[in-house]
């Protein structure tokens, strides 16, 4: 078809059509090349996985191992929560609240949602510091062999987190000793199979730390004194002191802080903060509400932990109510023991003691108490020696009270009230806090954390095997 | 390269399409138009002039006058709209070489409705879309109603469109478009102004030191630093539907911005004025203690005691306490607020180039104010009292605009837009953050003798913690430069041919700061008050290149055609520099002097690249029928995933023009719609991406590099698909008086991205974004607009709309439901749907008066259920407004009012959660307490099942948002008063009375309104305010 257009010249439209057809699919290919290039972006935040393969990459992976590591014990607030040592110590006696939050409030008063999310957030940080340090010693081993001390490292953070995880938290945590790269679904395991998976870890550490360099003999000991604790849980108790044996009273592997990094989160929410107060057997401003079987970490006066422990509300907590007791056992940037000579010593006695040499036990407790090794900021005086109480029952309760003194805040007492239980035969009710709580309420009747509704997700987990002990 | 077929197919179409358009092709003539009102004899300005079938159209200058160049000769069809008035036609003949002379006078319509909407292809006549419209008449609006941002132009002004503002000054607003489609990304529409991508972040604002990180509530967003006087109008797409070819992030529908432009005639200057005050009118809870005795003891002292323990006969309650700081002159921290604005605008030029420029400052301070109390302690201690202490809430905003439009010659005309925002702000720290205002006013314990601040020793008055000097000596601020332009231009190379191209871009320049002195603020920790200072720099670029072209032909007279081809690049760009510090040097406020430095970087960087086409058929020009594709990539997508495809279609009849249709006279037109379309929403920028974070950490005492797993990615990413049908219909009856239009809508996304939960024990991040889902929406929505009377001494027009939204999830995939504290998102029940142990009732079977919680189930006294279940929607579904305007003495006064309802949800009143925990709240410590506050903590604080049902409450209200009077002076009195040539003063009011069954300050009021989740809720939040505003409008 020909037609005139209105300038007159003679135009073939379907051969101009086909040109303009031909000129636009060959302008759509250049503009496609063109588009692929638009739309390829490169962030600046990131790091790509392709990036971490280096011997260096491998380090910085374990360095991140060791920050993660690190929100389990005494600092890095990650996602906004805590670690469960402060939590632990909440449920236990060490702390009582005196924050706003209802999360720290219901583990005080010991009726724990299972979406806490606090809780939750522990829980999370505890499975990342273990897979976390998989994936440093799968990265280490791959191309940085020769760092045996922090692979070694890397199996203690590991072995200590499944620690934490039996400790704190209720039979039925999913866990598996394979290790995969990618998300897996794994099953519920009772306490004790993690407290075996820790043991396990921990060996793996001793075997790395075989080395003279100062690092080596560091992870060495302190693998070891995990090791004994994890003896202690699985009710192994002349192994556990075994472990621990050559450790000094003075050792200690430390979590440690900066300024621009990350600060001690015992001071953060402790001191600072004010949203913990040290736990007591009275509680309420007025110091008239008996809480049971807890013991009296501020009133005791004990050297070992200096408390100010206010009479009018000079020293508010973080809820504006809580006349805060407050302890100066850590400062901003204190160095947080993870595993040190006390704990060493603490496993001896309570072996000692198990075994009824009542002798050694009590020359374990009074050489500490002689020479007290320094506990954070706060160099204690020595401590007049115990005396022996006489009953296989008081004994218990004053080596459970002499730990409880030494091991302030570092995440024990509740796996230690736990295996008063377990271990001893004591009862929820003549061990954990009861009576009136002083924010409204009794004490109820969790002895551990859950693990968090979002461990739903997985398939295999349906809630806690049970909450007992 | 999925794109080339796509483009090739969108090639050869318009190349066949050009013969039978170049077919029509002819030598032209031109048609000189005057435009007169068919009452007054007026010119009617920016009437537009189309003849119909080709690209040829223009609006009237000032004195009604337009003329049309190169108009193939022949019979023509001339069409005339305007709005305000009756659409018209003419028939004329063009020949070669002549002007035809062509006069019209247009009737007024009864009713308002915008005959021209804005689309994707370029403007069309409404009646030739297949969707619901909703067009905001903005310089309508402005000339009454109390509008001081651009939330309140959008607010209750479209059926289907839900605004809740933030309650501070500045802060944003959550704007849904039916419903929520997606379960984990953004609900948020996206926005273009002038054809170009407008950045629409919300919450944007982030301190790099401060102590709330934020404000602790609402946030600014960068929708509300435009200045609403500078807009012409507002078209809001509603759907999928409707807004396909906007690409693959418009399923949550699109606001189209269009600013004024200039007309040709003489200069037009338009000078504002306005002045008013701010006043928060709002509903707040005394707080309660009590004051009793525990057996044995002698003195009676407040702390131990509540309702509970009085029932339960472990304390004997003495006496109740109460106090409402926000009642007591001397300790509120509310005040009056007040609001100034000045604008100059003018318009004019020739036909060959039109100008408008406005320039305008607005000032507001809100109604937080230092208290009484303070101000006396400040004085008289010497200390210093910043702007930021006494007035913590304020903006300042400068807007200049010079928008261009040039007629280079008949075929070409060129537009050029630009805007300079210049804004300052700043904000109290408000709900969720502890050292905020809420966490104190809320958190007293009903008393002003509670002691004093922690390790300061100033009395509390009242307040929990510290005082509002104390949260308000730190500032948290922003500041804003902003500037936006696009360039179009509009070649019409023949008379069947339109192409453009739009190329623009939106930068601002974003600099959030935090400071506190050394020496001041609240003791939140041991370091807060050793000072901070933080800068946090962000430059945003949003970048947009449109084209497209557009083919119209005539196969036979009665099938007209258009095809439109187009293709888009939208290319994204956040990069932001964080500086702070904390521990300064006593007295400075520079960032340099602290011992603690904090720095950071952060990018966010998206890209999207479309093409589309669209074919619309007009038949007989009553029915119109639309097919439509349009395809994205973007740089989101996984690599397993390259591009998507989104399909349209509509159609919509005339029917009423048929020469069939019968029906009662009263029945003037009636026209059927329905369209079905899909769209998207698409993942953020790194979600697909499995990726690190490098950091520090201290290893042995020593700051080390650390990397760490940062994201898993998704390698299978793509973007939500969100189909949807609409049908309607509208019918003008009684000669234009009354019209009514009504639409139902059902959209499904498909592919829903859900960030799904991962179980801790992967030990990896917390959730993975997938395509798991599916929801749906469902709805219908209403306009009635009539003119009830329209006499020359009184005027009475209504609008009445409504809407209604029913939204499930479908489906969560293999996804469990995902569980929040409140709320829940599960399979057969809506997003974000408030869940809980429901409290079935309550008995006070001891007859005390109290109720009392009881492990005895014989002697409890308040019945909580055992499973958990859906308590209701979070958000309303169901909404109505009813507009009345009233006139008098020929229309010189003004009546409107504005009635808003909202309802059919449970909004969750927090602040009485947290209030019950303090504990202050009634319901724990009131001993006069009504049962159902009673019930409502009993169930929460001391029942085993620890629910929250309490406090979903009604969330239904009708509040009478805008009030507003206005007067307009004769011409003649307006020259004689002022020399003006027109002159209107204008008194109006917003927010100015409620009515709710909900127990809260207001069922609107939501700590994180601005915020990207759809639970919102009230949480130690100072309420929305009033406004009331006198606005003088002048015109030269």
């Amino acid at each position: 078809m020909t037609i005139k257009t209105n300038t007159g010249r003679p135009y073939s439209s379907r051969r101009a059509g086909a040109v303009i057809a031909l000129a636009i699919a060959l302008s759509a290919g250049a503009c496609q090349k063109a588009n692929d290039r638009l739309l390829q972006i490169t962030d600046p935040d990131i790091i790509n996985p392709s990036d971490v393969l280096s011997p260096d990459a491998a380090i910085a992976l374990a360095n991140g191992a060791i920050s993660t590591f690190r929100s389990t014990t005494g600092g890095n607030i990650a996602g906004g929560v805590e670690s469960s040592w402060m939590f632990g110590g909440l449920l236990a006696d060490e702390w009582s609240t005196s924050s706003t939050f209802i999360q720290n409030d219901e583990t005080d008063q010991r009726v724990i949602q299972e979406n806490n999310g606090s809780v939750t957030g522990q829980l999370r940080n505890l499975y990342r510091t273990r897979q976390r340090a998989n994936e440093a010693i799968a990265a280490l081993t791959k191309v940085n062999q020769t760092a045996r001390a922090l692979i070694a490292e890397m199996y203690l953070a590991r072995g200590f987190a499944e620690l934490q995880l039996a400790s704190d938290f209720c039979n039925g945590i999913p866990i598996s000793n394979v290790f995969s790269s990618e998300p897996t679904n794994t099953n519920p395991q009772s306490t004790a199979q993690v407290f075996a998976y820790a043991a396990a870890s921990l060996d793996s550490a001793i075997s790395f730390a075989n080395g003279t360099d100062a690092q080596s003999v560091v992870i060495n000991r302190a693998a070891r004194v995990v090791r004994g604790r994890a003896a202690l849980a699985l009710g192994d108790f002349v192994n556990a002191a075994s472990f621990v044996a050559a450790v000094p009273s003075s050792f200690a592997y430390q979590h440690t802080f900066s300024l621009s990094s990350s600060t001690n989160t015992l001071w953060g929410q402790g001191l600072s903060s004010r949203r913990y107060s040290v736990g007591d057997s009275l509680e309420g401003n007025r110091r008239d509400i008996f809480v049971a079987n807890a013991l009296p970490f501020a009133s005791s006066r004990d050297p070992r932990l200096p408390v100010t422990i206010p009479t009018t509300g000079a020293i508010n907590g973080q809820d504006g109510l809580t006349y805060a007791r407050t302890t100066t056992l850590w400062g901003q940037l204190t160095a947080v023991d993870v595993a040190n000579g006390i704990d060493a010593r603490m496993i001896e006695a309570e072996a000692a003691l198990k075994a009824g040499n009542t002798t050694s036990w009590l020359s374990i407790h009074n050489a500490l108490r002689a020479a007290p090794p320094k506990l954070g900021d706060v160099q204690p005086a020595a401590l007049p020696a115990l005396v022996d109480p006489g009953t296989a029952e008081s004994r218990l309760s004053l080596q459970f009270r002499e730990k409880a003194f030494w091991t302030f805040g570092r995440g024990e007492r509740l796996g230690d009230m736990r295996r008063l239980i377990k271990q001893y035969g004591r009862t929820e009710a003549n061990t954990f806090p009861q009576g009136v709580h002083y924010k409204g309420g009794s004490y109820g009747k969790d002895v551990n954390l859950p693990v968090s509704f979002d461990e739903r997700n997985n398939p295999n987990f349906k809630g806690c095997t049970d909450r007992a002990p | 390269m999925p794109h080339n077929w796509r483009l090739s197919a969108l090639a050869g179409l318009l190349v066949l399409a050009a013969p039978l358009a170049r077919a029509q092709q002819s030598p032209g003539g031109s048609l000189a138009v005057t435009v007169t009102d068919a009452a007054s004899t007026r010119p009617v300005e920016a009437a537009r002039v189309f003849i119909v079938g080709t690209s040829i159209a223009s609006a009237t200058a000032a004195d009604g006058k337009i003329t049309l160049r190169g108009i193939p000769a022949g019979p023509q069809t001339v069409r005339f709209l305007r709005v305000g008035y009756a659409e018209q036609t003419k028939a004329i003949t063009i020949t070669v070489g002549q002007t035809v002379t062509l006069s019209v006078a247009m009737s007024v319509a009864a009713i308002n409705l915008q005959p021209v909407v804005t689309t994707a292809t370029g403007e069309q006549r409404r009646v030739e879309i297949g969707n619901a419209t909703a067009n905001i008449d903005a310089a309508k609006v402005l000339e009454v109603a109390p509008v001081g941002s651009l939330s309140d132009l959008l607010n209750s002004r479209a059926p289907g469109v839900t605004v809740t503002t933030g309650t501070q000054t500045g802060t944003g607003s959550r704007i849904r478009v039916r419903g929520m489609n997606s379960v984990s990304l953004s609900n948020e529409p996206i926005w273009i102004i002038d054809g170009i991508r407008m950045t629409s972040t919300q919450a944007d604002f982030s301190t790099v030191t401060g102590s709330g990180g934020t404000t602790g509530g609402n946030n600014a967003s960068r929708t509300g630093d435009l200045n609403p006087d500078e807009i012409e109008s507002i078209e809001i797409v509603k759907g999928p539907s409707a807004a396909t070819l906007y690409g693959t992030d418009a399923a949550n529908g699109v606001i189209l911005v269009t600013t004024k432009k200039g007309r040709a005639g003489a200069a037009r200057w338009s000078v504002t004025g306005e002045g008013g005050s701010i006043q928060d009118r709002n509903f707040y809870p005394y707080a309660y203690s009590i004051f009793g005795k525990r057996p044995g003891e002698t003195v009676s002292t407040r702390g131990f005691c509540n309702l509970q323990r009085v029932g339960t006969g472990e304390c004997k309650a003495d006496s109740t306490t109460a106090l409402n700081i926000f009642d007591n002159a001397d300790l509120t921290p509310i005040d009056v607020g007040n609001r100034q604005k000045l604008g100059v605008q003018v318009s004019g030029g020739t036909e060959a180039l039109r100008y408008f420029v406005g320039v305008e400052e607005e000032k507001e301070v809100g109604a937080l104010s230092l208290p009484q109390f303070e101000r006396r302690r400040v004085d008289s201690l010497g200390l210093p009292l910043r702007p930021w202490t006494s007035r913590p809430n304020a903006l300042d905003r400068k807007t200049l605009r010079l928008n261009l439009n040039a007629t280079l010659n008949p075929k070409l005309d060129v537009a050029l837009t630009t805007n300079f925002i210049n804004l300052s702000q700043r904000y109290s720290l408000e709900s969720n953050a502890t050292a905020g205002l809420g966490s104190q006013v809320f958190g007293g314990p009903g008393t002003i003798d509670n002691g004093a601040i922690s390790g300061v020793g100033t009395p509390l008055m009242g307040y929990r913690a510290w005082t509002p000097y104390y949260t308000w000596s730190e500032k948290t601020g922003q500041s804003i430069n902003r500037f936006i332009w696009s360039t179009q231009a509009n070649w019409r190379p023949t008379t069947w041919l339109t192409n453009h191209v739009t190329v623009g871009n939106d930068w601002t320049g974003r600099v959030d700061d935090n400071l506190l002195y050394r020496g001041e603020g609240p003791p939140l920790t041991a370091t807060t008050r050793l000072g901070s200072r933080g800068i946090n720099s962000v430059n945003i670029n949003n970048l947009s290149v449109d084209a497209g072209s557009a083919a119209q032909y005539h196969l036979t007279s009665a099938l007209r055609l258009t095809t439109t081809v187009g293709a888009q690049y939208i290319g994204f760009r956040s990069q932001g520099a964080q500086t702070g510090s904390r521990q300064l040097a006593p007295g400075s406020q520079n960032v340099g002097s602290g011992t603690q430095l904090v720095i950071g970087e952060a990018t966010t960087i998206q890209r999207t690249f479309g093409v589309f086409i669209d074919q619309a058929v007009a038949i007989r020009e009553r029915l119109f029928l639309t097919a439509a594709v349009r395809s994205d990539q973007n740089s989101a997508f996984g690599t397993n995933f390259q591009s998507v495809l989104y399909p349209k279609a509509s159609m919509s009849y005339l029917i009423s023009e048929e020469d069939w249709w019968k029906a009662p006279r009263f029945i003037n037109s009636v026209r059927l719609r329905y369209s079905y379309g899909q769209s998207g929403v698409q993942p953020g920028p790194n979600d697909a991406l499995r990726f690190y974070d490098g950091g520090i950490t201290s290893v042995a005492g020593v700051d080390q590099p650390t990397v760490i797993q940062a994201a898993l990615g998704n390698a299978n990413l793509k973007p939500e698909r969100s189909a949807e049908q609409e049908t309607g219909f509208e019918v003008t009856m009684l000669n234009g008086r009354l019209n009514l239009d009504a639409t139902y809508y059902s959209k499904i996304t498909q592919d829903a991205l859900i960030s799904a939960i991962l179980p801790p024990s992967y030990g990896a991040v917390t959730s993975q974004l997938r395509n798991l889902g599916a929801v749906k929406n469902a709805g219908a929505e209403l306009a009635i607009n009539a003119q009830l009377a329209d006499g020359k001494f009184f005027g009475w027009n209504v609008n009445l709309s409504g809407a209604m939204n029913a939204n499930k999830v479908v489906s969560l995939g293999d996804n469990p439901p995902q569980i929040g504290t409140t709320s829940r998102t599960v399979a057969g029940y809506p997003i974000a749907g408030l869940w809980a142990q429901p409290i079935t009732g309550w008995q006070d079977k001891n007859g005390d008066g109290l109720l009392t919680y009881f492990a005895d189930a014989t002697k409890n006294e308040v019945f909580i259920g055992d499973s958990v279940i859906f308590r209701g929607y979070a958000t309303p579904p169901y909404s109505a407004t009813l507009t009345n305007g009233f006139e008098f003495f020929g229309k010189k006064l003004r009546l409107q009012t504005m009635f808003d309802y909202r309802g059919g949800n449970k909004w969750y009143n927090n602040t009485e959660r947290i209030r019950c925990t303090r504990p202050n709240c009634s319901g724990r410590n009131n001993l006069t307490a009504q049962f159902v506050d009673q019930a409502t903590n009993i169930a929460a604080n001391e029942a085993p099942a620890r629910t929250l049902d309490g406090y979903f409450q009604p969330g239904a209200f009708v509040r009478l948002r805008e009030a507003s009077v206005q007067y307009s002076f004769s011409n003649t009195l307006a020259s004689k008063l002022i020399k003006a040539r027109s002159l209107s003063v204008v008194l109006s009011a917003r927010n100015l009375k409620l009515w709710t069954k909900y127990r809260g300050t207001d069922p609107e009021s939501g700590f994180n309104t601005t915020g990207t989740g759809d639970a919102p809720q009230e949480f130690q939040t100072i309420g929305p305010p009033s406004y009331l505003v006198f606005r003088v409008n002048v015109g030269y």
